[in-house]
């Protein structure tokens, strides 16, 4: 090809095929790097034998080989240099990776790539803890267990009840036919207390108390604009 | 800058979200930009490396005014706009003839850069070379030879070793199917001598076919596909060491955790460490005699004590339903 050529030339030349390449059929057969007598003896070879050793990092599926190339290489001594880069590449990806046959075929486990790459885009940061998870850390509040449903089982007559509502198990202390009297109580008050009546009075003011807290919480959040 | 939007459905809610930084990253996606003048080479070049890269790539076809050494604002913008890390620009000058410039982001802004320009004399197509070519959007092997890749000290080379696996890695995997380990790119450079140009980074594509050798490994033999690129090396912009710490930092959390007392030795062996704990002699089990029994007085003393101890009974005060 005459250097003259304008590069819009050189392109048509390669559309009219003038400059293909015809791929050697062999070539192993050029392989300059194996002084074998017989060519079938080195076609067996699987072992590559270079000054400086290959290095690896199968989690990209890279080899790098640190041997000099020399400056006057021409395209059979490149490709005999490939050829041993890839045998070498799957060597030590055959021999040190787990390989996992399924029916889907034979799979090989690679380890995390260990050269250092710039990521695309920062580590993300952490999301920064709304008012809710704030005081539900200083409480100690847990979320509750996801499928935890309504019911209870009651292990006294064997049966599954509402925790709460009609015939709930928060009301068990109301119907009590026997009930202990706290006689502490009894002295600090004065009065006969009844532990019957004191469970619903405990009730209808935490629901009281948590409807003030809920009107506090939305007048608050009112300001912000809801 | 591109505005930020506010997303209104959910459908620009979810792509908004994907765009944002994440643990596990997807595959840097490399867009294919044209210069304002380009050359017929450069063409046939990005067309068979977008090929090599699919489904990975965006290609735009229109020319742009965008001169990367002297502003990088468009780039920048380019990145944001089509979310992609890779940049590829192919331009044609006099000076610099048949460059392809990579560029690589990091948060949408230019991280670093190299010139890499095309002999014209030495490439060949993919379509060139008549075989059968391997399936689209696999992962590579990939290859380096030669010295300047291995340099101690940062060079244009090592910058370029370190883009092109970049560029070319593919999807990052924790496993591969062994069919689909079919081609190679192989990159290779001479040494550097002083005084005389740098070397040129060879680029080949190699098909990669296994013969049985009578062996465990198989015999490889390799076929070149195409393309064919010879590079000349160009200008360099390197990252700035601040922004590359960044950018290389892992997220916490990705590395399985080590278990304790659990180690692998040299050959994969898996070895444990077990604590036993110390034994008590007291309770050991002797030969059983029949002198060191005790007798059926001092078994009967000893259970009259126990009853003894927990036979009181608390009273407590209670109330009847009323």
């Amino acid at each position: 090809m005459p250097k003259s050529n304008s590069p819009s030339k050189l392109a048509e030349s390669i559309d009219d095929g003038a400059m293909d390449v015809s791929t050697p059929v062999e070539t192993a057969a050029t392989n300059s790097s194996y002084q074998c007598a017989s060519l079938k003896k080195y076609r067996k070879v699987v072992t590559v034998d270079k000054p400086t050793p290959y290095s690896f990092d199968l989690g990209n599926l890279l080899a790098i080989d640190p041997n000099p190339v020399p400056a006057d290489a021409d395209e059979t001594a490149i490709t005999a240099i490939a050829r041993d880069a890839a045998q070498v590449l799957i060597n030590q990806l055959l021999t040190t990776c787990d390989i996992k046959s399924t029916s889907d075929g034979v799979t090989l486990n690679l380890p995390a790539p260990s050269t250092p790459i710039p990521r695309e885009k920062p580590v993300p940061e952490a999301k920064p803890p709304t008012t809710w998870e704030k005081f539900a850390a200083k409480k100690g509040i847990k979320d509750k267990k996801r499928g935890e449903g309504k019911m209870v089982y009651d292990e006294a007559t064997g049966e599954w009840v509402p925790k709460w509502g009609y015939k709930g198990k928060n009301k068990d202390g109301d119907d009590q036919w026997l009930v202990e009297v706290d006689e502490k109580k009894e002295m600090e008050t004065g009065i006969a207390h009844n532990a019957r009546a004191d469970g619903r009075r405990e009730r209808k003011e935490k629901v009281r108390r948590n409807e003030r807290k809920q009107r506090a919480n939305e007048r608050k959040a009112g300001k912000g604009g809801r | 800058m591109l505005r930020t939007i506010k997303p209104k459905t959910a459908r620009t809610k979810r792509i908004l979200e994907k765009r944002e930084p994440q643990v596990h990253e997807n595959v840097k996606q490399c867009l294919f930009l044209k210069g304002t003048s380009s050359s017929e080479i450069l063409k046939l070049a990005v067309t068979d490396l977008n090929s090599l890269l699919k489904p990975h790539t965006k290609k735009f076809t229109k020319p742009n005014p965008i001169h990367p050494f002297e502003s990088v604002d468009s780039l920048n913008f380019l990145s944001l706009k089509n979310d992609c890390s890779h940049l590829v620009l192919s331009h044609h000058k006099k000076k610099r003839p048949h460059t392809l410039t990579f560029i690589r982001t990091f948060a949408h802004t230019v991280l670093d850069m190299l010139e890499l320009h095309i002999d014209p004399e030495t490439f060949r197509t993919i379509s060139q070379f008549k075989n059968k070519k391997c399936a689209v959007g696999l992962k590579p092997m990939l290859a380096f030879s030669g010295t300047p890749f291995e340099g101690p000290v940062e060079s244009r080379f090592t910058l370029a070793k370190s883009m092109l696996l970049d560029f070319f890695r593919g999807v990052e995997a924790t496993g591969v199917d062994v069919e689909g380990l079919q081609y190679m790119i192989h990159f290779s450079a001479s040494d550097e001598i002083p005084g005389e140009p740098a070397p040129i980074i060879r680029m080949r594509v190699y098909l990669v076919k296994t013969r049985r050798s009578g062996q465990k490994v198989p015999r490889v033999e390799v076929e070149e596909m195409g393309p064919r690129i010879d590079f000349t090396v160009g200008r360099e912009q390197v990252a700035e060491e601040a922004v590359m710490k960044t950018a290389l930092k892992k997220p916490k959390g990705l590395e399985p955790r080590t278990k304790k007392n659990i180690t692998t030795d040299v050959v994969g062996d898996k070895m444990g460490k077990i604590h036993l704990g110390k034994q008590d002699f007291a309770n050991l089990q002797t030969r059983k005699m029949k002198g060191l029994k005790r007798s059926r007085e001092e078994r009967k003393a000893g259970e009259e004590t126990d009853a003894e101890e927990d036979g009181g009974v608390e009273v407590k005060r209670v109330q009847l339903e009323a």
